[in-house]
């Protein structure tokens, strides 16, 4: 039933994409996604929402042919299982061990299972049962080292009462085992925990609650269980059959639990399913705030930064969502405002997205237009946003900005205020002394904010709408005749300011590939072609160099062309080999990744200090490099020569 | 090394703290109830004697991890007086016209002549030759105390085809002997014993133990029903699945109470019953229900307990098959069935 051979080196999944300490794994040879997903315990006719089923004999008989009677069977479509590595896994000849004995015992036990388990045939190498104890182990190394796909992991639920051990437990598991290996949590858990499980990095849980509870007389439903006998009408098949039935009433359930959660991961919405689940435990209530305050790097750098998926901020979690924590990162970090820019407009953000969208944003331009059209380009305009505190103009179109969704504007939480203070100050720390700040806020929580300019900086502010609402006539009237008045002064500069796209694309790639980078790849030089909404075409010297992608607002840079920045880019891996071969970057092909490539990332493919390709990653550098089979990246562009 | 070391360690530190409150002495315990013997129905008349104790139990391997027997035993037995109560005791239940089984039961081995001296091992035997109506007489031993010497002593006074040693097997496979019990013996001390005893001319019933620590209920059965190939294999006629119930102070109580061990279910001893007697219609498959449908013993969900426990009883004292063919129903079948595989998941496989 298995194809595998031994040192063929291939394990079973592959990741498909990653979020967080999630991802999304597939077979390894047919890219059919498989998790997250749910095991059927035993083996069901109705096989549709199960990713796989045991299929044991039941109850155990005299051994005939026991040694390939127990198998994990994983549901591959027809057409795909003749391509696939495998059908399924074996579990019968795995060796005695007990996973809850005393600890002192179970070390003997455990070095045992290993030295077993490494004895057995390859097919039969498939599952190992990890007890959560040993994760640390350095014996583990010895199962890592195979190409063994799947992890039972077992003691979990002793921690579902202890959020500093569970989380701790889970980011230590990812840290320690290799993206491609799925985890599954075995025997009766809640849907209500899929989610928050599934973002620590839970793969595969089973069906046994439906069996659990349909036993018991408890009819499950999205909002939890209740009795048999009084419970919310359902219309499925099997509640209104002659004969109900509670079991597959009970699985459907638990389908439909998990598909939400499948859908949620392809369309990159996950932490906001998780910030609302949560709610069902204090742990994982709990939980999830260790990971954002603890553990933040651990998942921020598994956490794609290319999506173009809306992000709804619910709660005070969404102001530690990583998506939202990276962006204050690298605008703190990476953004550097043109250096021509006299004056520095500070605005309020707006509901529409993007911002220059807005009602409120077009009175802004038009007041700043009224004001003085030869001052528009010395401009550079900072919008103060929760929960990503600052907007630079340039970034609107960029993920999150252009995609989070606030319920209410203009709340702030002291932690927000102070670390909104920080971020301003140190983007202010790039302009020259002279130039002259306009608030053009209004209300308790910007001016907290602004009022630190004064108090930590020497610039001169003017406040544009101190006693009125932003767009009020009266601060529209105020922002014109100031912006008058300093045209007026001698501030302009001999130099030509560059022109708004420009402006954009430079921040857009310092961004995406690192500080300094937006100025090395674009000249004055560079002409466009293509207007928002569509994808703008970058040129230089009469070739393309470079897409602007309107559904994300990140960049491609063709290979060519980022030679230019190879240095400077912090999204490099680096390639054994000096031509690659396929339309695919292996594992055993990556002599070293950078670990601050996101997945999703475009990353650039360096051989002897050149960049030979362009391609999309899968999964983090942290894991790239973790990763001894599989796919690591997919080519975009390679370079001809 | 047929012992665990560290399992040892932790079974006789449990076995220190919970032995002070050993008795001092204790009087014969007996009963009658119903039996089976090859011929047909039949009485046992079912003695346990006072001794001392399981040598392994004593020993500082600890014994059995799941056994708690010793705590009931005496720390100075008194033989005279254990030989005059058997006597009293066969007097006055012996019927003329009924046929007996004696069991001589010492929660440890009568074989063992630390536990009972040779000459009152001779001195009981002799008590029993006078009865003709006692067509079996059962004993239980360790391997290590059956040798030819052994039963030799006991031929000079009993018809030794009567004899049946009873020895506690509780599994084939030498891994859980050592890592789940601590039996202190492997499975080729058995059958050397087994060869011992059936070429004396006498007879060997094997206990085999559902479910062990450590084990997962999956893989017990699957364990027992491979136990019992191999041990019919050697020539024995009897076996005895002996279901757990959790004994107070032993490893598998702490185990037990730190919620890291369920005792079977009846649905899986209804199973095996049937499983084994289809497979080896003659051997007789003794299936016996300590504590049966409470939490320290074999249960399931509490509403089909009784009726399978006693589904089970009736076949054990009939060896007829068709009672295994009753349809019993209940809701817990599926819950039972989930249990099992999670619980192999989590224990992983044998
Ligand atoms: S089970 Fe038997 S051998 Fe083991 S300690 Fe108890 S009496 Fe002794
Ligand atoms: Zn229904
Ligand atoms: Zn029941």
């Amino acid at each position: 039933m298995s194809k595998i051979k031994s040192g063929d080196k291939l394990r079973f999944f592959q990741p498909l994409s990653q979020i967080g300490l999630s991802r999304l794994l597939g077979e390894t040879r047919t890219h059919h996604p498989i998790t997250p997903g749910l095991i059927s315990i035993e083996n069901t006719i109705e096989k549709e929402g199960y990713s796989g089923f045991f299929d044991l004999p039941f109850p155990p008989t005299f051994p005939k042919n026991r040694k390939d009677t127990e198998v994990l069977i994983w549901n591959l479509p027809d057409t795909k299982i003749d391509k696939s590595l495998a059908k399924g896994f074996f579990l019968s000849e795995q060796p005695f061990y007990a996973s809850y004995v005393p600890d002192s015992l179970s070390l003997e036990n455990f070095s045992k299972y290993i030295d077993k388990f490494q004895s057995l045939d390859e097919a039969h190498k498939q599952i190992f049962t990890l007890p959560l104890s040993y994760v640390e182990s350095p014996l583990l190394d010895k199962i890592i080292e195979t190409d063994c796909s799947l992890y039972i992991l077992t003691g979990i639920s002793a921690l579902f009462n202890n959020q500093r051990k569970l989380t701790e437990t889970f980011v230590k598991l990812r840290e320690r085992l290799p993206p491609d290996i799925a985890i599954y949590l075995p025997g009766p858990i809640s849907p209500a925990y899929y989610s928050f499980l599934i973002y620590s990095g839970i793969d595969l849980f089973d069906n046994s609650i439906a069996y659990y509870t349909s036993k018991n007389g408890y009819f499950l439903t999205s909002d939890g269980a209740f009795s048999v006998d009084n419970h919310p009408p359902c219309y499925c098949k099997y509640c209104n059959s002659a004969k109900p039935e509670l079991l597959k009433h009970n699985e459907m359930i638990l389908k439909n639990a998990i598909g939400r959660i499948q859908y949620a991961i392809k369309t990159d919405t996950l932490r906001s399913l998780v910030e609302q689940d949560i709610h069902s435990s204090v742990t994982f209530a709990a939980s999830l705030r260790l990971y954002d305050n603890n553990y933040s790097e651990n998942i921020q750098s598994r956490t794609p930064i290319i999506s173009s998926a809306p992000l709804k901020c619910i709660g005070e979690e969404s102001f530690s969502h990583p998506s939202v924590v990276e962006f204050r990162k690298r605008v703190k970090e990476r953004y550097t405002p043109d250096p021509l820019s006299k004056i520095v407009l500070l605005l309020p953000c707006s509901a529409k997205k993007p911002y220059s969208f807005s009602r409120s944003h077009m009175l802004f331009r038009k007041a700043m237009k009224d004001g003085s059209k030869e001052l528009l380009n010395y401009i550079s305009e900072l919008i103060i946003t929760s929960p990503l505190s600052i907007v630079p103009r340039e970034l609107e179109n960029i993920f999150p900005a252009r995609f989070y969704d606030i319920p209410v504007t203009g709340q702030w939480s002291p932690y927000e205020i102070d670390e909104t203070k920080l971020i301003l100050l140190e983007i202010l720390k790039h302009y020259p002394k002279e130039t002259i700040i306009l608030n053009h806020t209004y209300g308790d929580g910007y001016s907290q904010i602004t009022e630190s300019i004064e108090e930590m900086t020497s610039f001169e502010v003017i406040n544009t709408s101190d006693s009125s609402h932003p767009t009020s006539k009266n601060s529209l009237t105020k922002l014109s005749s100031t912006l008058k008045e300093i045209s007026q002064r001698e501030i302009k500069s001999q130099e030509r300011s560059s022109v708004p796209q420009l402006k954009q694309i430079r921040a857009t790639a310092d961004f995406q590939y690192g500080p300094g980078t937006g100025k090395l790849l674009f000249s004055n030089a560079i002409k466009f072609k293509g207007k928002y909404p569509r994808d703008r075409q970058i040129f230089y010297e009469k070739k393309q160099v470079a897409t602007l992608h309107k559904s994300t607002g990140f960049l491609s840079v063709f290979p060519q062309h980022a030679q230019k920045i190879i240095h400077h880019s912090y999204n490099n891996l680096k390639f054994m080999d000096d031509h690659i071969k396929g339309s695919n970057i292996f594992a055993p092909g990556c002599a070293e990744a950078d670990n601050r490539i996101h997945p999703n990332d475009e990353i650039f493919v360096i051989s002897n200090n050149k960049i030979i390709a362009s391609a999309t990653a899968f999964v983090s550098g942290l894991d790239m490099n973790k990763m001894t089979s599989g796919k690591l990246a997919e080519i975009k562009k390679k370079v001809r020569n | 090394m047929k012992i665990n070391k560290n399992l040892a360690e932790i079974i006789t530190q449990i076995r220190n703290d919970n032995l002070e409150s050993r008795s001092h002495s204790r009087d014969l315990v007996h009963w009658e109830e119903d039996h089976r013997l090859r011929s047909g129905a039949a009485k046992a008349i079912v003695f346990i004697l006072p001794t001392k104790g399981c040598s392994w139990a004593l020993s500082n391997s600890g014994g059995c991890s799941i056994c708690g027997y010793l705590y009931d035993n005496p720390q100075h037995p008194d033989f005279e007086k254990i030989v005059k109560s058997i006597r009293g005791a066969l007097k006055g239940k012996i019927q003329k016209d009924e046929k007996y089984s004696i069991k001589l039961f010492t929660s440890g081995s009568f074989l063992d002549k630390k536990e009972i001296p040779t000459e009152f091992q001779v001195e009981i035997l002799k008590e029993i030759a006078i009865y003709n109506q006692i067509e079996e007489i059962v004993i239980e031993s360790r391997p290590e105390y059956i040798s030819s010497n052994t039963i030799a002593v006991l031929s000079e006074v009993i018809n030794i085809n009567k004899l049946e040693i009873a020895i506690g097997l509780e599994s084939s496979n030498n891994e859980i002997l050592r890592n789940s019990i601590n039996k202190g013996f492997y499975w080729e001390d058995f059958e050397k014993a087994v060869k011992i005893t059936i070429d004396a001319g006498a007879r060997v019933k094997a206990y085999l133990l559902f479910k062990p620590p450590f084990v997962s209920e999956y893989d017990s059965t699957k364990d027992i029903l491979y136990s019992v190939s191999k041990v019919v294999e050697s020539g024995v006629d009897t076996i005895s699945i002996n279901s757990i119930s959790i004994h107070r102070g032993t490893l598998l109580s702490d185990l037990f109470e730190k919620n890291q061990y369920r005792p079977p279910w009846l649905w899986s001893l209804f199973l095996l019953c049937k499983e084994i007697k289809t497979q080896f219609p003659d051997l007789r498959v003794i299936c016996d229900i300590v504590a049966g449908g409470t939490k320290r013993g074999a249960h399931n969900c509490g509403s089909c307990d009784k009726d399978l426990i006693e589904i089970i009883r009736e076949f054990t004292l009939t060896q007829d098959f068709n009672i295994l063919n009753k349809d019993v129903q209940c809701s817990c079948y599926n819950e039972w069935k989930s249990y099992l595989i999670h619980e192999k998941l989590s224990i992983s496989d044998l």
